[in-house]
């Protein structure tokens, strides 16, 4: 230390945690009534979890249906239509947070503790045998492209291409999960692919299904309301307005059970190959769910969107018209890009929530997982009286979802700066 | 030479005609679209007769309506609207309080309150409402003891832990059980409308009162107190009443039945747990708007303030809250619309409310699409109202605010 510049040192520990108590947890009176009053409700609180948790709750009810839980009546003997969708996915997840963040190395950590915490009782209870192998398979898929994007990919010369490819890539998933689901042709057809039939898709995956769907259909329909409610033609101005305040301003589940009671009355009766054989009008409940959810997330898609086309400045149209610029260009080129950028948290916020309104489906009787837990709660004997454990687990599964997204969501907010330009 | 140029431009080139042949166009496919609606709805005979017929079914919860099954399909439908508004309403008001404290308390400098808060927020915000729904009605409210057992608060001993155990008060102003939630309230006697007569004297009195003391202030520049002069005014004036008309309200307490709880409020299991399951949801949503509000006012407002030596609760209530309400407003309007539509997730514990009854009445009459018609219309109108009272009061706190 002698010669060089003096740093301060560090106060020793026991006085800097007194500090910090004193800072944060009994300073003045109100302040360490509040600690005192806080810390008993906690004690209470925590010791009626954990004993809940550990001593009371009866588990098995999870680990016995698990299957029922993910995938709901759906056939046995063809879940492998399932992982090359999660496999892939897990594959891109990784490579797409490996080549767009710049994660430090705290939030790694914090990443990989998270990740530890989150899979361990995954592999303990949920993933035996081929499961469990599949499962570890999408993990390190996730992780090999993480890695593999920091190390090699980030700093190539082709990153901007890689970048594309990977875009490519997810825009490929989603017909794949669906033609996997589907088939070719449906059940009777002589193309020899057949496929699942609807009505026995369910469990979680139904969820993700549903919420998959609904996000990616309502997306582009969203950003056209909002283009015809800001357009400067009155027609498209007003159908649009009236579209966006008459969905918005009425609950989900009337649009639910209207999808599912008065739909097939207004639909004609041609037969679609593949979705509806025998006739549009006998087409299955879950594509018209899907339908229903697409257009009823499109409406608050269109406000947040508008939001974002009013935040684009005057000015950059107007320059864009000086550089002679036709209506369409200005918009692909210069005002979307701005507007979607401007609003990208506001739109997972969207996500999110269409995500958990997903559960919804249950009150039409579609058997995604909340209406999986209930059937094992009520339907079988030696589990009966377990709600509690059921209903937790139902709501903790949703929740790692959304909980996640939604920290992606900051992460993605800070890196691409929004709201410091 | 410009106008001639314009003139001979084609038809199909010039931005008018195309901007109307486009519009047109569209239009036309709207039209189209709606009258294959309209035809196709033709054979399914619809109409609103329906409304008139008899019921034939009795709901199990009613507040302020006396429906019973021998009434018309329309007061079945209006005691839904009257279960709906009262939801949501006691929802609005306790889902504001519960938010604001969450907000406050994620902001408090208290480590340990702002993490329990922030606990809160993040768990209720990130799982969906009809699990939270069924979670407080099935694995809560149902699994609560029989009513002859009936938990009561305050209660007789406090038990806290395995090692603590003391006697605590034996007079009991609530209940829980199976059945719902009982708690005190008042009964009006003969004397109560003579107290109104005061309430509206005192309320005249100390606008009046406020106003003078607001000019006294205004001119003289003394502290003149306005809104405690407000509160005595009307507090002397509505106790004397009360004092005059000879006590108008009977304090009342709940008792157990044997099958129900009687006098007091009775709320049941059924709105209970949704009561619950919606401030819970739509607090920790309204916690993060006052958070993020408070936090929106500027750092140097509460310095300028503190350096005028305003005490904190002065600070708060003088100078940060009146600015962060204005941001606060629209944001929370809209989580007053959600709480509104979300009280129709009630249809999946069974409680008659406005989408319940419905489906009910279209189960019965197979009549789906003008009952739809008379949902969506409902909904809209509650929309609209709300919307209508905060947007009211937004504008008013930035006109006031200058």
């Amino acid at each position: 230390m002698r010669g060089t510049t003096q740093i301060k040192a560090p106060a020793p520990f026991p006085r800097q945690a007194r500090r910090w108590a004193h800072d944060n947890l009994f300073g003045g009176v109100a302040n360490t009534l509040l600690t005192v009053v806080t810390s008993l409700f906690l004690v209470f609180a925590l010791y009626q979890i954990l004993r809940f948790v550990f001593v009371t709750a009866e588990w098995e009810v999870i680990e016995a249906n698990r299957r029922l839980f993910f995938l709901g009546r759906f056939p046995v003997g063809e879940e492998w239509r399932i992982w090359p969708p999660i496999l892939l996915v897990s594959a891109l997840a990784g490579l797409t947070v490996g080549l767009r963040t710049r994660l430090d190395l705290r939030s790694t950590i914090m990443m990989v503790l998270w990740l530890a915490v989150g899979l361990t009782p995954v592999f303990l209870f949920f993933a035996h045998g081929t499961v469990g192998i599949l499962t570890a398979a999408a993990v390190g898929l996730a992780a090999l492209g993480y890695i593999g994007a920091r190390i090699w990919l980030q700093d190539s010369r082709y990153v901007a291409l890689i970048g594309q490819l990977v875009l490519a890539s997810w825009l490929l998933t989603f017909p794949l999960a669906l033609v996997l689901l589907v088939g070719f042709g449906g059940a009777d057809t002589s193309l020899g692919i057949d496929g699942v039939d609807p009505s026995r898709w369910g469990g979680f995956h139904l969820n993700i299904l549903l919420a998959v769907v609904a996000i990616v259909a309502s997306f582009p329909l969203g950003v056209l309301l909002a283009l015809g409610r800001t357009s400067s033609f009155p027609v498209f101005r007003v159908a649009s307005t009236i579209y966006i305040e008459l969905i918005r301003g009425v609950p989900l589940i009337t649009i639910l059970l209207m999808a599912w009671l008065v739909l097939p009355d207004f639909l004609p009766s041609f037969s679609v190959p593949v979705l509806a054989p025998s006739g549009l009008d006998d087409i299955e409940l879950v594509y018209r769910v899907m339908v229903a959810l697409t257009l009823f997330s499109a409406a608050y898609v269109a406000e947040i969107v508008r939001g974002g086309l009013q935040a684009v400045p005057r000015g950059q149209i107007e320059a864009a018209q000086a550089l002679g610029m036709s209506t369409a260009r200005i918009l692909a080129l210069i005002v979307l890009p701005q507007a979607l950028r401007a609003v990208i948290p506001a739109l997972v916020g969207q996500f999110i929530s269409l995500f958990k309104d997903t559960s919804l489906v249950f009150i039409v009787g579609l058997t995604e997982m909340l209406r999986a837990g209930r059937a094992v709660a009520q339907g079988q004997i030696e589990f009966s009286g377990r709600e509690m454990e059921v209903l937790l687990f139902v709501g903790l599964v949703f929740w790692i979802v959304a909980f996640s997204m939604s920290r992606l969501s900051q992460q993605l907010e800070r890196n691409l700066g929004v709201g410091e330009r | 030479m410009a106008g001639t140029t314009i003139g001979r431009l084609s038809l199909w080139r010039n931005v008018r005609v195309q901007r109307f042949v486009i519009q047109a166009a569209f239009a036309g496919a709207l039209a189209a679209f709606g009258y294959y609606l309209i035809d196709q709805a033709r054979d399914l005979e619809l109409g609103f007769d329906f409304l008139e017929g008899r019921a034939g079914f009795d709901i199990s919860h009613q507040f302020g309506t006396s429906y019973n099954r021998n009434d018309s399909r329309l007061d079945l439908y209006i005691a839904g609207i009257v279960n709906t508004i009262r939801l949501a309403g006691v929802g609005i008001v306790l889902a504001t309080l519960l938010g604001l404290a969450a907000g406050v308390a994620r902001l408090s400098g208290n480590w340990l309150v702002s993490r329990v808060a922030t606990v809160y927020v993040e768990t209720v915000r990130n799982t969906p409402l009809l699990v939270q729904i069924l979670f407080w009605y099935i694995a809560v409210f149902l699994q609560l003891p029989r009513i002859s057992e009936s938990i009561n608060f305050p209660p007789d001993r406090i038990s806290f832990l395995p090692f603590f155990d003391v006697p605590f008060i034996s007079f009991d102003l609530a209940f829980l059980s199976v059945r719902g939630l009982a708690l005190p309230w008042a009964t009006t006697n003969d004397g109560f409308s003579l107290w109104l007569i005061f309430l509206a004297v005192a309320a005249a009195a100390s606008i009046a009162v406020r106003f003078w003391r607001g000019r006294r202030q205004e001119r003289t520049g003394q502290p003149s107190y306005p809104n405690w002069w407000l509160l005595g005014t009307f507090a002397a004036i509505a106790l004397v009443g009360f004092a005059i008309a000879g006590g108008p309200l009977d304090p009342e307490r709940p008792v157990v039945g044997e099958r129900s709880y009687d006098g007091g409020i009775r709320l049941t299991a059924e709105f209970t747990a949704l009561l619950v399951a919606l401030v819970t949801y739509t607090g920790a949503f309204i916690a993060e708007i006052v958070r993020g509000s408070l936090q929106a006012v500027p750092k140097g407002q509460t310095e300028a303030s503190a350096a005028l030596g305003l005490s904190p609760f002065q600070r708060l209530g003088l100078v940060i809250l009146p600015q962060a309400l204005r941001i606060m407003i629209p944001p929370l309007t809209s989580q007053y619309l959600n709480l509104t539509k979300n009280s129709s997730l009630a249809v999946a514990i069974a409680f008659p409310e406005l989408v319940g009854v419905s489906r009910t009445i279209i189960n019965n009459t197979g009549q789906a699409i003008p009952m739809f018609a008379i949902v969506m219309a409902t909904y809209l109108l509650m929309s609209l109202a709300i919307s209508l009272v905060m947007n009211t009061f937004h504008w008013r706190l930035t006109r006031e605010g200058g």
